[in-house]
């Protein structure tokens, strides 16, 4: 017998289960019209083991897991459009049959005749900022303003997106939803996401480049349950929206010489967030008989760095590699005063390799084994640091399909 | 006696020698191959291994650093220079050999001359029958590359001009064309030059790049090397920053008499001086 919550989860199955099925056969259906169609899949499994001072007897977490399962169905319907659709299919716990999937693309791709090397991009797509697309995932953790949320790797959107001449670098502007890929239902706001991405590689081997979004949300998702007393003994009971101004900035480089390659990224992101409240005014006996609306506004700066140096040696088989992340975050607490939070800020670093054993290109498969520790020290000098293991197998196929010939 | 050659070629390599890996184009696979077997027999000690897939796959894997040379049907593209140099990749662009492209039909279709124009309508699928253009009244077939070709690039951005004919069999390569054009009373196809001697059941046909110009034949040599045939384009060879050691050695031995001959033998029109002059700039 499912408990209620286990019950959502096999429905939501379900429907994912008829939906694969629905994009199944439109990848066999469109296969058949001319041009190329592309089946691919890409998963990653992972076992995790975290826990503090390198006591991993005694692990917070030990699980296997399927983090990624990206299935891809993709057509080049001609030369000049091109339409695609991932779903990721991985481990959840949150369900019943412990897995889900969620749509993670699911755009069309024009490219623009009039504008050589550009193309014009509508639907759920990438979003690019800071390293999230340099990261091709050398290091099996996320990159760091993924990691901390500051922004979707992927969301519904209108993008140009291009190339620049000689191999100079590239060049990304877009309108995006702004809430990301997970929200596309009652917490989607009408206010759009800016964004700008450019890349520069001036001398080869070297690229330098920046990222820009800013964002105004006036309906966020915000918790209401929270009630009690504030500072000066009136009662108050939170609104269930808050409205979010956000500003992220990412001055980024890479360098690139034979084998060793050194990735970093700077991340700025600054956010206020104003929510209402109810003031309310209750009897003696407790019962409310009056509530005012209130609004209060509190402003957020958070900043980090994130290095990923990489050697590949062997043939390209072997890569070992550092990481070093700072992660600050501050927030306003009194009058103007802003103050670290020292709970959510921390420096984080470590080490690892990866072994190829067969490179992936197009139309073939790729397997790789990937080993990482991840030390988190939180700046707050009492806690202990925590350490996460990585054990990670990756594999990656894909399938062209052609028009069968007559 | 060259069979002996060759094996004592492997063997040495594998004791001692070299090995020069070249992925790309499959237009030029059986070219540089040839180019690749007449090097080993002047240096024993290299081998020269060649795969195919096509253009893009070629420049890929030399963009990743897994082969030193890719050879390429059509130019580098901005987006994959642009990858090129992130990585740290100096691509160096050397051409080895001029090639024409033959539109073909089957030898039975009366159709002898095409203009440009006329061959871009077809391709596109404005011109549907070969009695629009004084041919039988039969349907035409469409025959090309996959998209992942050099050729089929090349074709689409210098004849078609726009998008390629949904209805277009992109078939694997060169050869699949020919013997589709071969089979098909209908079909129309364009492939290398080398892959139109001495073929019978296809035919290529003249081509002009205009009604009121001269119609030439992709067979006429003084034509081709005079670069009045208009469907001629490069053939390159890619490697990550200038040449050096057994990669020039073969890259110089192919811009040399006796790889310019192979290049003739194979088909395939050898450097014009202007391409020979950047080469030389390129190897200095």
């Amino acid at each position: 017998m499912l408990n209620p919550k286990q019950k959502k989860g096999a429905t939501l199955s379900n429907k994912n289960i008829l939906i694969l099925l629905v994009a199944l056969f439109a990848t066999i259906v469109i296969a058949q019209e001319p041009g190329e169609s592309e089946l691919e899949h890409n998963g990653w499994f992972r076992y995790t083991n975290t826990s503090t001072s390198l006591k991993i007897t005694e692990p917070s977490v030990s699980r296997f897991a399927l983090e990624r399962g990206y299935l891809r169905f993709s057509h080049r319907w001609s030369p000049l459009f091109f339409t695609k659709m991932t779903v990721d299919i991985f481990s959840s716990d949150k369900y019943a049959d412990g897995a889900t999937v969620r749509l993670k693309e699911a755009y069309a791709d024009i490219s623009l005749p009039f504008i050589k090397d550009f193309n014009l991009t509508a639907g759920l797509q990438k979003h690019y900022f800071g390293l999230i697309y340099s990261w091709d995932y050398t290091h099996p953790d996320k990159e760091l303003g993924d990691d901390r949320g500051i922004y979707s790797s992927a969301d519904y959107g209108v993008t140009l997106n291009g190339f620049l001449p000689g191999g100079l670098g590239e060049l990304q502007l877009g309108v995006y939803n702004g809430e990301g890929y997970k929200y596309a239902g009652k917490y989607v706001n009408t206010a759009p996401e800016l964004l700008a991405n450019l890349r520069l590689t001036p001398i080869t081997g070297i690229t330098i480049g920046a990222s820009v979004f800013s964002n105004s949300r006036d309906n966020a998702p915000y918790k209401n349950d929270k009630k009690g007393r504030d500072a000066s003994g009136k009662y108050f009971m939170n609104a269930d929206t808050a409205n979010i101004n956000r500003l992220a900035f990412a001055p980024m480089a890479k360098v690139a010489f034979g084998p060793v390659s050194i990735l970093g990224e700077y991340i700025g992101y600054n956010y206020t967030r104003s929510y209402t409240y109810y003031e309310l005014t209750r009897d003696t006996a407790g019962n409310v008989v009056d509530s005012t609306l209130k609004e209060k506004t509190k402003k957020y700066q958070l900043s980090g760095i994130d290095f990923l140096p990489v050697i590949t040696i062997l043939g390209r088989k072997l890569e070992l590699y550092g990481r070093l992340s700072l992660w600050n975050h501050t927030e306003q607490k009194s009058g103007d005063t802003m103050e670290l939070n020292k709970d959510r800020s921390f420096i984080r670093y470590g080490a690892g390799f990866n072994y190829h054993l067969i490179r992936r290109e197009k139309g073939k498969p790729g397997l790789a084994f990937q080993f990482a520790w991840i030390r988190t020290q939180p700046k707050k000098e009492e806690t202990k640091p925590t350490d996460t293991f990585m054990a990670q197998m990756r594999f990656e196929w894909s399938s062209l399909i052609k028009k069968p010939e007559l | 006696m060259k069979k002996v050659i060759t094996t004592f070629a492997v063997l040495t390599t594998l004791l001692f020698g070299v090995e020069i890996m070249i992925k790309g184009s499959d237009t030029m696979l059986n070219l540089v191959q040839r180019l690749g077997e007449a090097f080993s027999t002047v240096q024993p000690d290299v081998t020269v291994s060649v795969t195919g897939g096509g253009s893009g796959v070629g420049i890929n894997a030399m963009i990743n650093r897994e082969v030193p040379v890719a050879m390429a049907s059509r130019a580098m593209k901005s987006k994959e220079l642009s990858q090129a140099r992130s990585n740290g990749v100096n691509p160096v662009e050397i051409v080895i050999a001029l090639d024409g492209l033959s539109v073909i039909v089957n030898s039975k279709n009366q159709v002898s001359k095409l203009t440009i124009d006329q061959i871009g309508a077809i391709y596109r699928g404005e011109i549907t029958n070969w009695n629009q253009i004084g041919g039988p009244n039969k349907k035409i077939v469409l025959y090309g590359r996959q998209p992942n070709s050099g050729t089929f690039v090349f074709f689409r951005d210098e004849v078609v001009k726009g998008e390629y004919s949904t209805s277009m069999r992109q078939m694997n390569g060169n050869a699949q064309i020919v013997e589709g054009v071969k089979a098909d009373e209908g079909g129309i196809g364009y492939v290398g030059l080398g892959y139109i001697k001495d073929i019978e059941g296809i035919k290529p046909v003249a081509i002009a790049r205009k009604p009121a110009e001269e119609f030439v034949s992709p067979k006429d040599e003084k034509a081709l090397k005079s670069g009045a045939y208009p469907l001629t384009r490069p053939l390159f060879l890619y490697t990550n920053g200038k040449p050096k050691g057994a990669v020039r050695d073969f890259i110089t031995f192919i811009l040399g008499n006796s790889g310019q001959q192979i290049v003739e033998t194979e088909g395939y029109l050898p450097v014009t001086q202007n391409y020979a002059d950047r080469n030389q700039q390129i190897l200095q």
